[in-house]
């Protein structure tokens, strides 16, 4: 067959299975501009015209204002802590410098816990936030996803660590470098790459988190987008608009970054998948 | 492959004059801190409660009671089977539909179509989402009267296939698994299309010189190469299908007549929703499955990457 007729046929599964991929969210990103009476009369009508006031309304009436500050703060909060104290630890495994009895079976340990399903610790980790006074708090949350997150960031970043000859540390040593500068004026600038990779993957992780955000928090005022969501199908499911505007609310932000770092965003979710 | 400089020797190991403690501590001290305090500690927590009864209502006042919640689960609590049920129906069924998805999917934007760059960008974007976002709009998707779902099989002429999909126990399972297909096929297909640029060139060469044409190449060459992504592939597959909660949580609550019902719901609404109030009997079914899945884990990569080792 000749090469150009392959790929115009080529093209129909392309097509086809593009049509599936994106199709759900186009049709809701096109009920997020329709009010819900338009969308009664027409599934599937064009958003014509667009009614951008809906998201205005949203953010102020439905509490998007509240429940997108909740996710911001505690996805910043977790990844800024995450970054540190697991590329730190990531450098810390990473040297024979810093080998202690006991340090390889706890990697060992720690990279097992990659493994474990959520449910092994939820129920117990409900009972000590409660009883510290963290539940229902932002800070539990940031504490718990910080916690669940570290084992595959600890694991990704020692393996980049591992990577950098140890000849390079010794040239700065004998210019006089401590270890902490070692680690921050040498070590970390040389992993930015990978250090970048982990931030997506939890920041993804963290922004779009579930299970722990729907057992851990109760209260209305301490609700993360994902649980926002959630609740907002049960009070106003025949509101279909206003919902489509929510997601679309819940949404964008990651959706914005994506146009601008796929490749980025691609690299750092498959990272823990791809056997370096 | 990279080198690992993890062990190498050299000036900076420590001497005699003894390990440089402060570092160790400042380097591992807070993150060994966070994973004993919230995951080692809870994990310990939940294996001493299983034993237990645990009253919520009366200030979490413990009673031991040994095995006996162990022995209900096993025995007694025929939900329990119906989720386990589920689950790995869900566990096995995945991986078959997701795996040669992503692999005809990856061939195919392999074999130089225009804007495949941007093809897998646009396929990947379902990741991007929140199960719960993902489950809003996919309830949508399978509304009877309006939904893309019934709406695609009435304008293909299979109007009498249209119904209500998550109503039904022996649709809904497979309409929440269709969920997670569409969610992570963009996911498979970067791997594996990773996997493919890998494959020395010399190799297809070689074939081609040798005679064989592009299916023999395909099926003789490229895919038996493959073979370790897809089983990586797979058992990520399995793991995360063992753990869904969230789809269901959403779509369905583990309806209808426990047709969804998976084990990670089924541990919650033990803990939450029934007026049981005891926190015990939900630690066993998940000191149970953790049991599960992890030797599931750790039998499925030795017991695959054997066979592996043997073959090549």
């Amino acid at each position: 067959m000749r090469p150009r007729l392959t790929k115009a046929i080529l093209m129909v599964p392309v097509l086809a299975y593009t049509a599936f991929s994106v199709g759900p969210y186009v049709w809701t990103a096109m009920m997020s501009l329709r009010t819900t009476d338009e969308i009664y009369k027409n599934h599937y009508g064009l958003p014509i015209p667009p009614h951008f006031w809906k998201f205005y309304t949203a953010w102020t009436e439905f509490g998007y204002a509240t429940y997108f500050k909740n996710s911001a703060i505690v996805t910043v909060a977790a990844v800024v802590i995450i970054t540190l104290v697991g590329s730190m630890a990531g450098y810390g495994f990473a040297r024979r410098r810093f080998a202690f009895p006991l340090r390889e079976p706890l990697f060992l340990l720690l990279f097992l816990s990659i493994m474990f399903p959520p449910q092994i610790m939820i129920l117990s980790l409900f009972q000590i936030l409660i009883k510290y006074g963290l539940f229902n708090t932002l800070a539990g949350l940031i504490l718990v996803y910080v916690a669940t997150e570290l084992p595959v960031t600890i694991y990704l970043l020692r393996a980049f660590f591992a990577q950098i000859p140890v000849e390079l540390e010794e040239a700065a040593r004998i210019d006089g470098c401590t270890d902490w500068s070692m680690f921050w004026r040498v070590m970390f600038p040389i992993a930015r790459p990978a250090v970048a990779t982990t931030m997506i993957l939890n920041f993804i992780y963290f922004w779009n988190e579930f299970l722990y955000a729907v057992v851990f928090i109760t209260k209305q005022e301490v609700r993360t987008l994902p649980l926002a969501v959630q609740f907002l199908v049960s009070d106003q499911f025949f509101d279909i608009g206003m919902l489509a505007t929510g997601l679309m609310i819940a949404t964008l932000p990651v959706l914005v970054m994506y146009l601008f770092l796929s490749e980025w965003f691609v690299k750092g979710m498959t990272a823990g998948a791809v056997k370096g | 492959m990279p080198t690992d400089h993890a062990n190498s020797p050299g000036l900076l190991t420590p001497t005699r004059a003894g390990r440089p403690w402060g570092s160790i501590l400042l380097f591992l001290g807070p993150a060994l801190g966070f994973y004993l305090a919230f995951i080692i500690y809870p994990v310990l927590v939940t294996f001493y409660n299983s034993l237990h009864i645990l009253r919520m209502d009366l200030g979490m006042t413990y009673e031991f009671v040994g095995l006996q919640h162990f022995t209900e689960v096993l025995f007694e609590d025929e939900v329990f089977w119906r989720a386990a049920r589920n689950t790995m129906t869900w566990a096995v069924v995945a991986p078959i539909v997701d795996i040669p998805l992503a692999l005809v999917l990856a061939f195919v934007l392999h074999s130089k179509v225009p804007f495949g760059r941007f093809f897998r960008t646009v396929w990947f974007t379902p990741l991007l989402m929140s199960y719960p976002v993902v489950g809003v709009i996919w309830l949508w998707v399978y509304n009877y009267d309006w939904g893309m779902a019934n709406l695609t099989l009435r304008f293909l002429g299979l109007g009498e296939y249209a119904q209500a999909w998550l109503a039904s126990p022996t649709t809904a399972l497979p309409a929440l698994i269709l969920v997670t297909t569409w969610m992570f096929a963009g996911f498979n297909l970067v791997v594996m299309l990773a996997a493919i640029h890998a494959i020395p060139m010399e190799y297809i060469e070689a074939a081609r010189v040798d005679g064989a044409g592009p299916w023999h190449r395909l099926f003789y060459i490229i895919v038996p190469l493959l073979r370790p992504t897809m089983v990586n592939l797979a058992i990520l597959d399995v793991i995360g299908k063992m753990k869904q909660f969230a789809l269901v949580w959403v779509m369905t609550r583990g309806g209808p007549m426990w047709g969804t019902e998976t084990v990670a719901t089924y541990v919650i609404k033990r803990a939450f929703e029934w007026k049981t109030l005891d926190l015990g009997y939900p630690s066993a079914i998940a000191v149970l499955w953790f049991i599960i899945i992890f030797g599931l884990s750790v039998g499925l990569t030795r017991f695959l990457q054997r066979r592996e080792a043997l073959e090549f």
